[in-house]
């Protein structure tokens, strides 16, 4: 049986997808398009290295200390978005992205090039996560985590906040949603989820090089957000699955996967701009009607 | 004597990069879209070129071909992808872009086409002298790239500022609705504006791929975000802030290198001094508002 | 509306659960491995009744797609050569050769599936790695655990081969080759000031770093050394600063594309001191590139283009006649770890991973590789050989030098 294959190709799956989500937050709820979300995924997989390799602490530790910085330094990263706005950020996201990396690279504490090796797998209550299945459910657990997360702000008020910024920040300000503030919110909790993720990317690769986190990598999470359905919680979820398997299933037309995947980029956008789940999908509205109960009024789809 | 080569050196650097961004910077001032298939473009005009080089043997002849069909590539890329998505929020025209700048590299490294390895592109300075004198040294090769730059932005200006085409880009580039209201065709604007912008690319491709003698698929990988740093550095759409904006990074670029070494990769050092900017002057260099 | 969460969060545990389902060895609940995977033995895996004509399949990844396209294109084709070769020759075993090969894009994420994926559903008796280091690194972990060799054909990082006592190398460990490197400019060519440029990825690092030791025992003084990133191509402002170094002589690690724009540029610029490179040059795409600004570039590798020995000739013949490229060195590194493992499984007289693993350590002056003669391995699973050292004359890598002392090319 191919059993490691299928779980290692699913840990992936939901490590992304709690990145997808957690990008969703910042792109998808308060309308900061980033393209530098791979930077945090990054900050977070070398603060636990770090930590790990470096200082040997355990992995509950280093896993908490890559939220949290990976948090902090999210937060004062989202302070440029208070006055740079649109494509210019996008541009400034994609910029931090290239920077982040470099800084990895060129600066001898993250050892450079030759990358932080020999990562531990996490230990908890004596228990040793080493790749397989067990490692598996903790990334499930993580993935369901974010999700629980991102649920919880699409309910409340902040929720309605992000998308009142989402919609028209001048507006938004003007009816008294501290706009301001919410922006920052949405950069921290996303970056800080993301930097879980890293962690664990991190101890499931066992190494971590600079490379590992280009700006390609931002391209594809965005790219996940986008294709399954932009500001829902089910469009991340759905776009990390297909996007992330869809290379492995796709082996047998070897080398022409990615001639595919950008093909398929290309028609979800012609023909289903707003995702494959997305609101207005015909996928998604297909599925409401089959399901009884089900109405399509969400929260999450305030227009 | 040291500094002024090192001038010469960065201006013809920023030749290639203005030749990368005014393209660019044309399409997105008209349509204001993340036009990241643009490298994909170029890249079509190197191989373009490098193909008719390599069959004819004439710089010129390969250069004008690779203009022609990277012009009519890139209003074929508007015509099926673009067009139907100008009402679109900005990140589903983002993506397709990305989805097609993927497909096309993906696609071009196949065999049939350019494949996996670099390709000579041995034009030289297509019969050019160098350029020795006390002050600076050109090659051959730097006095190519800078007639080409020059001749074209000339070119452009007189497009840009002396027929009604240009004229109505730059209406549409001010308020598309209003243009379209004053009775301004849009659509063969915009393809007329993508022709262009393309073609553009399709010459950086070549004078690139002659300036470096290498012609290979991901060679697009640099410009897909160096032209996004040129033209956001220059305020978004303003061909002169595109120009200003090269000679500044290219100076900075490498002057630091030349100084302190590379403290960071060039491409950082760039996305650094385009975050600091957008700081003190979020819309750019000569950006509007 | 609130089911939504839930029900998308059920369906999340339903995804992980079938996942679980679809691999019952490994769902069982967390398990205690104290042990780190440095010492870990590999399990004896029991062999199938032999004389069958079956093939014996190989594993293969390199990164046929994306940036890295041209050096996994290369790696492919060689193995593929290769197995070709010792199928003509009536395979192994009297069984031939199959070459299970994926594109892992040089993504350590993709490459750590794919070693699952040979091990587990092709049943790869030895796999190879045509990939560069992150990838590489990332699956030899994976192959060491399942008791697999894997042989990493030109990826350079040390920490490869210290994942376990299955994971061998093929090309030469980068800090070798800095060693040679400065043994060349300082004793061979001697000269007293050298400029170090260095390719900011391992590669580059671990050159240098092999470079500055013996530069340091030689009394070779280096009064330049700047960090360049990687896939530069322009090379100008650093030029003038080896200029007004005063350096005899510049030794540039890096690649055959950064290579061909620095002694390009080194040429209009005016720098006239020899440029010494490495075995990241050994591309014909270098002198094709260059054209003649390659003229007199020395460099030191493990292929020795003028060599008469009969499989360098064979490779080198062969791959031009079916590609219609010339060869180079990472193709030659590739073509090289399949002959080692046909080699190590006619030796061994079985596909058990450990007589593999033993027939390669025991290996003594083995011919029957391009780059080679393989002198023989040491503990540490990397090989020792005589390293060459070219110099580009009339658009072609001629031999040099040839660097044998054990001092010097041991690791």
């Amino acid at each position: 049986m191919s059993s490691g294959y299928i779980v290692t190709i699913f840990t992936f799956v939901a490590i992304y997808i709690s990145l997808a989500l957690s990008l969703n937050i910042l792109t998808g709820y308060a309308g900061q398009i980033s393209l530098g979300h791979a930077a945090f995924l990054g900050i977070g997989a070398y603060t636990s290295a770090v930590l790990a390799v470096r200082y040997g602490l355990p992995f509950w530790v280093d896993f908490l200390a890559a939220v949290v910085i990976t948090g902090i330094i999210g937060t004062i990263l989202g302070l440029p978005s208070l006055r740079v706005r649109h494509d210019f950020l996008v541009l400034a996201t994609m910029g931090v992205n290239f920077v982040v990396v470099s800084v990895f690279k060129y600066v001898d504490f993250f050892r450079g090039a030759m990358g932080l090796v020999n990562i531990p797998a996490p230990t908890i209550l004596g228990l040793t996560f080493r790749g397989g299945a067990p490692y598996l459910t903790l990334t499930a657990i993580y993935a369901l985590l974010t999700l629980a997360v991102c649920w919880y702000l699409s309910k409340t008020w902040s929720g309605l906040a992000f998308h009142a910024i989402r919609n028209d920040e001048d507006a938004a300000a003007s009816v008294g949603v501290g706009s301001a503030r919410y922006k920052i919110y949405a950069f921290g909790i996303s970056a800080a989820l993301a930097g879980g993720a890293g962690s664990l990317y991190a101890h499931f690769l066992g190494s971590v090089f600079p490379d590992n986190f280009v700006f390609v990598e931002s391209i594809g999470m965005l790219s996940m957000v986008i294709f399954g359905g932009i500001g829902t919680l089910r469009g991340p979820i759905i776009g990390a699955i297909f996007l992330r398997l869809m290379p492995e299933l796709f082996r047998f037309i070897q080398d022409y996967r990615f001639t595919l995947y950008g093909a398929l980029l290309v028609l979800m956008m012609l023909f289903q701009p707003m995702g494959l789940l997305g609101k207005d999908s015909w996928l998604w509205k297909f599925s409401t009607r089959l399901l009884p109960g089900n109405r399509t009024s969400m929260r999450e789809e305030i227009p | 004597m040291l500094i002024l080569q090192n001038l010469s050196d960065a201006l013809i650097l920023a030749c290639t990069y203005i030749l990368m961004a005014a393209g660019l910077t044309m399409v997105y001032g008209v349509l204001k879209v993340l036009h990241i298939a643009h490298a994909s473009v170029y890249t079509v005009g190197a191989f373009i070129g490098v193909l008719v080089f390599s069959w004819i043997g004439n710089f010129w002849l390969a250069l004008l071909c690779a203009m022609l069909i990277s012009g009519v590539f890139g209003v074929l890329i508007y015509r099926s992808t673009y067009f139907y998505l100008l009402n679109a929020p900005r990140t589903v025209p983002l993506i397709a872009s990305v989805g097609m700048f993927v497909m096309f590299t993906d696609l071009l490294q196949k065999n049939f086409l350019m494949g996996p390895y670099q390709r000579a592109f041995p034009a030289a300075g297509a019969g050019l002298p160098a350029i020795q004198t006390t002050w600076l040294s050109l090659t051959p090769k730097q006095l190519l790239i800078l007639l080409v730059t020059l001749g074209l932005l000339v070119l452009l200006y007189f497009l840009l500022t002396r027929t009604r085409l240009g004229l109505s880009w730059q209406a549409a580039s001010m308020d598309r609705e209003m243009a379209a209201a004053v009775g301004i065709n849009l659509n063969r604007s915009i393809a007329a504006n993508f022709f262009l912008g393309s073609a553009l690319a399709g010459a950086a491709g070549v004078l690139v791929g002659v300036y470096n003698n290498s012609v290979f698929a991901t060679m697009g990988d640099l410009p897909s975000y160096k032209a996004f740093i040129i033209i956001v550095l220059g305020g978004m759409g303003s061909l002169p802030g595109a120009i200003l904006a090269s000679l500044l990074l290219a100076i900075v670029e490498n002057f630091m290198v030349a100084s302190i070494g590379y403290v960071l990769p060039r491409d950082s050092i760039a996305f650094l001094v385009l975050i600091l900017m957008l700081m003190f002057r979020p819309n750019g260099l000569l950006g509007r508002e | 509306m609130k089911h939504k969460g839930f029900s998308l969060g059920i369906a999340l545990v339903l995804l992980s659960l079938l996942a679980a389902a679809c691999a019952p060895q490994a769902a069982s609940t967390p398990v205690s491995t104290p042990e780190p995977v440095q010492q870990t033995e590999a399990p004896q895996v029991t062999e199938a009744p032999p004389a069958s004509t079956e093939p014996i399949k190989i594993g293969f990844f390199s990164p046929t797609t994306g940036f890295a396209a041209a050096d996994g294109t290369s790696a492919l084709q060689s193995a593929q050569l290769a197995v070709k070769i010792v199928n003509e020759k009536g395979g192994v075993l009297g069984r031939p050769l199959e070459l299970v090969y994926y594109d892992d894009a040089a993504k350590p994420d993709q490459a750590s599936a794919i070693a699952r994926k040979l091990i587990e559903q092709d049943k790869v008796v030895a796999a190879i790695s045509g990939s560069y280091s992150g990838a590489t690194r990332a699956a030899a972990p994976i192959f060491q655990e399942a008791g697999i060799p894997m042989l990493s054909a030109y990826a350079i990082h040390p920490e490869i081969t210290k994942t376990g006592n299955m994971i061998f190398r093929i090309g030469t460990l980068a800090t070798v080759q800095g060693r040679v490197g400065a043994e060349l400019v300082g004793k061979v060519l001697n000269v007293k000031k050298v400029a170090v440029l260095i390719v900011d990825n391992d590669f580059g690092i671990s050159l240098t770093e092999g470079f500055k030791q013996h530069a340091a025992d030689l009394g070779l003084e280096i009064v330049l050394e700047e960090k360049y990133p990687l896939g530069e191509t322009e090379f100008r402002p650093i030029l003038g600063k080896i200029k007004a170094s005063g350096a005899e002589a510049v030794y540039a690690t890096g690649y055959y594309n950064e290579a061909a724009n620095l002694v390009s540029q080194a040429k209009d610029e005016g720098v006239t001191i020899p440029i010494i490179g490495q075995e990241g040059y050994d591309s014909p795409k270098f002198i094709e590139l260059a054209g003649p600004a390659a003229e007199g570039v020395i460099i030191t590798t493990d292929l020795n283009r003028d060599s008469e020995r009969a499989m360098t000739r064979l490779f080198l013949e062969q791959y031009k006649a079916a590609y219609g490229e010339e060869a180079d060195m990472v193709g030659a590194s590739a073509f090289d770890a399949v002959m080692v493992l046909a080699y190590a499984i006619n030796t061994a007289g079985s596909t058990e991973p450990q007589a593999i693993v033993e027939a390669i350590a025991n290996l003594k002056n083995f011919e029957d590789v391009a780059s080679g003669p393989f002198l023989y391995y040491t503990p540490e699973r990397e090989v020792v050989r005589p390293i060459s050292s070219q110099i580009v004359k009339d658009g072609a890598f001629h031999l040099y030098h040839e660097f044998t002392d054990e001092a010097l090319t041991k690791p």
